[in-house]
């Protein structure tokens, strides 16, 4: 026992920062090579282009939902209100105004940040369960808006129609264009999300997820780094929205339903839940069960899936990332164990009055 | 570096346990009530605790010491009173902006970041002045030539836990919960640390390791109130003792002095004990 000094050598401060940008970089330039080829690729596993912007959509959601879940532990139940928002200002600019998708970009971003502040503002007064069920609630208040005192504009059970082919400074962004581009936000995406990872700002976030109570009396303002988190998954989310549009200029009012919010959910947790590479390989697992093993099997797709779901769920709680570190460490090599909760506690006076 | 079974006395050390500290004082407490439904909590507290002294709370169970720490930090709203931190009121204060003042906390259960290394825990902290309020950057990495985690080393090697700092905290034994928590507090320059019965349920071993961790940080300056029911602990660490019962201050002094007094020994025959 005792307080002997520093044993060990301290490892060369510099040196570890270089190499973890070297691998930093490394990891973006493989991401984006296996993204990119995505039209390539995927033809020979049955899939189509389409199906390559779609699951950039998804993929887009997917990776700023993790920045939520996976990183500050907030389950958040009511994301389609921001990825059906986006849609749906993207839409009615493209219906009513102009085809220019910088035009739609920038308002469907405008209105996820007022959304988004409103709603995290509201939800974040509660924590766990409690804050899921406000965001599920927020979200159902905007599907039955859309569908009733907003059909107007919404075009209610219909969906809004249109009949524009959206443009890039006129240029018609249709096909291939419109995954290059779905591609590109997805790579920036990542980057910032793995950037986040490893920053400051990241660290308090992971910490929310590990202990709440413990940061907040560490003199950490929890209420705001958690706002922050949830701002930046609701904007991932509202840029997915918008590049659904694009993609195929049509708002379904499914994207506000719930079954909207609870697919990334399932994306995030059948991936791996906090890895980044997770969610993404979910989003892409599921958008090639929809339509490639749907056409495949037939109707029997969604009892396979919730097959597959409970399955991961039960034996691996890390999702198919999880899969890969087991196969990784079967092979000799050595891997981080990593912890597949998401707790959420409050710095509550009844629990410490029970500690006291 | 001092060994902490025999504590060199340094400048800044704090005066022997049993003599009473003289100097300014860092906490003020003023006329403090506490009211929940028809029980008195708090009944008009006033205290001072002197700059660097390790000042004990003890008292029956139910006499309010849990109550009156978290008055102190922000968790309970006192009805009346005034609570001044190095001359400067903390009423009305958000709680992460009291503990931003250096006022911190240690729990019954060491409260950590489990699922991650010490460095990691030990770096939120050192974090924690700067980033505290809020900050975002996401373009700066968080390395090891980063000074919050160079600080993080350096208070890691101060509280013995240097040669375990990759390891995830969750795998630490309960004694070196505790370390690592306090390693948090001293990272988030905690000028007072508030102590809630920090050995209860420990063995007279661990206990004893304890004590010897907290008159280590006192000779860095931390003030301290500590909880305790142990006597042996009083005994050893504090140079002043206040005894509560029934919300109020009932006696106050060296532990000596407080041990002599008749109406200490009747709280505890007449309380819960
Ligand atoms: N939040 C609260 N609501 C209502 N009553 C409370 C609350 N917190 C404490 N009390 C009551 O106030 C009194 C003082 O409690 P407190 O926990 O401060 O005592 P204590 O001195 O810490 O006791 P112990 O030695 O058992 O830890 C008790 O009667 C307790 O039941
Ligand atoms: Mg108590």
């Amino acid at each position: 026992m005792s307080t002997e000094t520093v044993s060990g050598p301290v490892r060369p401060a510099a040196a570890t920062g270089t190499r973890s940008m070297g691998r930093e970089a490394l990891i973006l330039l493989v991401f984006s090579a296996i993204v990119l080829s995505m039209p390539f690729w995927l033809p020979l596993l049955g899939g189509y282009e389409g199906l390559a912007t779609k699951i950039m959509v998804w993929a887009i959601f997917a990776v700023g939902f993790d920045i939520l879940l996976g990183f500050t532990g907030l389950l958040s139940f009511g994301h389609a209100a921001f990825f059906g928002g986006a849609a749906y200002v993207t839409g009615y600019v493209f219906r009513d105004h102009t085809s220019e998708i910088i035009v739609a970009f920038i308002a469907s971003q405008l209105g996820v940040l007022v959304l988004a502040a409103a709603i995290g503002f509201l939800s974040l007064r509660r924590t766990g369960i409690y804050f899921s069920i406000l965001t599920l609630a927020f979200a159902e208040m905007m599907f039955a808006a859309a569908l009733a005192i907003f059909a107007p504009f919404t075009g209610g059970y219909d969906g809004l129609t249109m009949r524009t082919t959206p443009t890039l400074f006129g240029m018609p962004m249709q096909g291939l264009y419109v995954f290059y581009m779905g591609a590109i936000m997805l790579i920036f995406g990542f980057a910032v999300a793995r950037m986040i990872k490893n920053s400051a700002f990241g660290l308090m976030l992971r910490s929310i997820k590990e202990n709440p109570m413990r940061l907040q009396y560490t003199g950490v303002n929890v209420w705001a780094y958690k706002m922050a988190a949830f701002m930046i998954s609701a904007h991932f989310a509202g840029v997915a929205g918008f590049l659904m549009v694009v993609y195929e200029p049509y708002v379904a009012t499914k994207f506000l339903h719930w079954s909207t919010s609870g697919e990334v959910v399932i994306m995030s947790v059948i991936g791996g839940v906090g890895t980044l590479f997770g969610p993404i390989i979910g989003a892409g697992f599921l958008m090639y069960f929809e339509n490639v093993v749907q056409a495949a099997i037939g109707e029997q797709w969604k009892l396979v899936l919730g097959l597959v779901f409970v399955l991961v769920v039960i034996f691996l709680p890390g999702g198919f990332v999880q899969l890969g570190a087991m196969i990784w460490r079967a092979t000799g090599h050595k891997v981080r164990e990593r912890r597949h909760n998401v707790p959420d506690m409050e710095p509550d006076t009844q629990r410490e009055r029970n500690l006291g | 570096m001092a060994d902490v079974q025999t504590p060199q006395p340094e400048t800044g050390a704090p005066p022997p346990a049993g003599t009473l500290p003289t100097g300014e004082a860092i906490l003020q407490v003023k006329g403090l009530n506490k009211r929940f439904g028809g029980l008195q909590a708090i009944n008009n507290i006033n205290l001072d605790v002197a700059k660097g002294s390790i000042h004990a709370i003890i008292g029956p169970n139910g006499a309010g010491k849990s109550t009156f720490l978290n008055c102190l930090i922000g968790l309970i709203e006192p009805d009346t009173g005034e609570i001044l931190f190095e001359g400067k009121s903390i009423k009305g204060l958000k709680q992460h902006r009291i503990i931003q003042r250096g006022i911190a906390r240690v729990f019954q259960t060491p409260q950590i970041f489990p699922g991650m290394s010490l460095t990691e825990n030990v770096t939120i902290a050192a974090l924690s002045k700067r980033d505290g309020e809020f900050r975002f950057n996401p373009v700066t990495p968080l390395n090891a030539s980063n000074s919050a985690t160079e600080e993080a080393q350096s208070v890691l090697a101060q509280v013995g836990l240097a040669d375990q700092r990759d390891v995830e905290a969750e795998h630490l034994s309960r004694g070196d919960k505790r370390r690592l928590e306090l390693a948090i507090c001293i990272a988030a320059h905690a000028k007072l640390l508030l102590l809630d019965e920090p050995t209860a349920g420990m063995s007279r071993h661990d206990t004893n390791r304890t004590i010897d961790l907290l008159r280590l940080i006192s000779e860095k300056g931390m003030t301290k109130i500590v909880i305790e029911h142990d006597m042996h602990v009083v005994f050893s660490l504090a140079q002043r003792v206040s005894v509560l019962a029934q919300g109020a201050v009932i006696a106050d002094g060296t532990p000596e002095e407080v041990r002599g007094n008749p109406k200490v020994k009747e709280a505890y025959l007449g309380g819960a004990h």
